[in-house]
């Protein structure tokens, strides 16, 4: 007699069962492009009413992906004001493969703000920053 | 005509491309110091990063996922976040002491102090690196590498006593050499970590996907590695032979790379010397180069930021912002007035000791369908894969141990 038999049965969902832990976090986010954003660094669930019994009809979904300074809370501990969090809405989601992908460019997303404030404010400035190389 | 053409380039590549400073270095001070008896360990080593880098190279063509995406993923970001720091140190040191053997190189060449070169060199790699194509910046290096050829010849052309020779290699020591075994083991650890250094896995890789390879291309890189590698390996194996002909018997000590070339100068003189000179500016070089673009592969990865040499700058631009950074921190590392062949041979040390952060993930992805379908590791690529990961690990646990007890091969 096997002990899972006196577990409830999982709720039945449409589609594919993804484990956040390991095929989530850490994945590489590309746009359409094929231009990478970011990692994902943390998610973002929804907050059950009642944190202690959660309601089986109505669990926590993923709300969006986090990066950004989020990493470091998540590896070192501590927490990080709401107002520093960058958000990559689930919405915009397309795929869920061995990477992520959204479907918004990579440019218009405030996940790559650092790249375009580096490009604008560093590479660019520097001679044949904005050319191929030869 | 085309493809033996392609085929022999990318085997001379690898071959120029196999040897650095690390190598250049070490090589010369083990011959001067055990003969050939550590020999073995080049051969070792030579068939584990055959293995390792070609597995990464496959994991990249296959999946489109380099290294240190790969480790993220598999380790999580808390272990990832250990492995990079340490890696990137790593990368740094070897940075340094490669930019320090451009240095020492023309140093040989013009008499000029290598402090003033440290600059010269870093900026020369910063705009090869800015404005050259990747196929190309591997190429050029790679073939000129070949000039190192001249301490193989330089092996016969010194008329060796060969069965003196051939027993050293056969672990009999030499009448000139008495070392403690801590002291033996200890460089066995540095000659080992210097031929498997882990940027060239990160570099073979991200290399992999910057030339954008397909399932289809991984005949032509197997070619490359396979045949390429074990003949770099005989380089290194034909500088230890030289510093063991020459100068273990004079007891010469390696305190730069003009005892390395010495043998070549003692067997064809200025001209021999010039090869040498050219050989050691054209490895260390390219193997700077590599190790440049390994410290931005590493971070961007880790990171999930644009990455690589096919995107302009602007379209990759915190990768090419790290990879400035870490040539200013090179020559930060080198005005210390750290001695770069001290340096050389700590950075392999430290190499050998994070070796196994790196092989452990590339074993288990190349082994994970989602990522490879079909094409993951066979029974006989597993079989040695783990062989290697042990001795990886029995290598990285007692590296620093045999340091403290050798006083650092003191």
């Amino acid at each position: 007699m096997r002990n899972d038999r006196e577990l409830p049965a999982p709720p039945p969902v449409a589609g594919r069962v993804l484990d956040a832990d390991l095929e989530l976090l850490d994945r590489q986010i590309l746009d359409p492009d094929g231009v990478p954003i970011s990692a994902v660094d943390d998610l973002e669930l929804s907050t059950p009413a009642d944190l202690a019994r959660l309601d089986p009809q109505h669990p926590p979904v993923v709300q969006a992906l986090l990066t950004g300074p989020i990493l470091m809370t998540r590896i070192f501990g501590g927490r990080l004001p709401e107002s520093r969090f960058i958000r990559i809405p689930w919405s915009i989601v397309t795929r869920v493969g061995t990477v992520v992908s959204v479907g918004a460019a990579a440019d218009s997303l405030d996940a790559s703000w650092t790249e375009r404030w580096m490009r604008d404010h560093v590479i660019s400035r520097i001679p044949g920053g904005r050319h191929d190389p030869e | 005509m085309k493809g033996i053409f392609a085929v022999a380039l990318g085997v001379l590549t690898a071959i120029g491309g196999f040897v650095d400073i690390g190598d250049l270095v070490t090589s010369s001070l083990v011959g001067s110091r055990f003969g050939l008896t550590l020999g073995w360990v080049l051969i070792v080593g030579a068939v584990g990063i055959c293995l390792f880098a070609q597995m990464s190279g496959r994991v990249a063509a296959v999946s489109g996922r380099a290294t240190f995406e790969i480790i993220r993923e598999r380790l999580g970001a808390r272990m990832a976040l250990a492995n990079l720091s340490a890696s990137f140190l790593i990368n740094l040191l070897t940075l340094a002491a490669e930019v320090g053997g451009i240095a020492l190189s023309l140093q040989l060449a013009s008499s000029i102090e290598p402090a003033l070169w440290f600059p010269v060199a870093a900026i020369a790699l910063w705009i090869v690196i800015w404005r050259v194509k990747f196929s190309i910046l591997e190429n050029v290096t790679g073939l000129l590498g070949l000039a190192l050829l001249v301490f193989a010849v330089t092996v016969f052309f010194l008329h060796p006593d060969w069965s003196a020779l051939g027993s050293q290699f056969l672990l009999q020591p030499s009448p000139h050499s008495n070392e403690a075994p801590a002291t033996y083991w200890y460089y066995a650890i540095g000659l080992f970590g210097s031929s498997m250094t882990p940027y060239e896995v990160f570099f073979y890789s991200s290399g992999a996907i910057e030339e954008k390879w397909t399932p289809k291309d991984l005949k032509q890189s197997r070619l490359n590695v396979l045949v390429g590698f074990p003949l770099g390996a005989i380089l290194s194996l034909s500088i230890v032979a030289c510093s063991a002909i020459v100068l273990l018997p004079k007891g010469i000590g390696v305190a730069s790379l003009f005892e390395t070339a010495l043998p070549v100068a003692q067997a064809f003189g200025k001209i021999g010397l010039i090869i040498a000179i050219l050989g050691f500016v054209a490895v260390t070089f390219g193997a700077a180069l590599e190790v440049t673009l390994s410290s931005g592969y590493a971070l961007s990865q880790f990171f999930g930021w644009p990455w690589g040499k096919f995107r302009r700058p602007a379209a990759a631009s915190r990768f090419h912002v790290v990879m400035i950074l870490s040539l200013l921190a090179a020559i930060g590392i080198l005005f210390t007035g750290v001695d770069p062949v001290q340096l050389t041979e700590f950075s392999v040390v430290f190499s050998a000791i994070a070796l196994p952060l790196t092989y452990l993930p590339i074993l288990i992805v190349a082994n994970d369908p989602g990522y490879m379908g079909d094409q993951v590791n066979g029974k006989v690529t597993n079989f040695f894969g783990l062989v290697f990961l042990g001795i990886v690990l029995l290598a990285s646990i007692a590296a620093i141990p045999l340091m403290i007890i050798s006083g650092a091969g003191a």
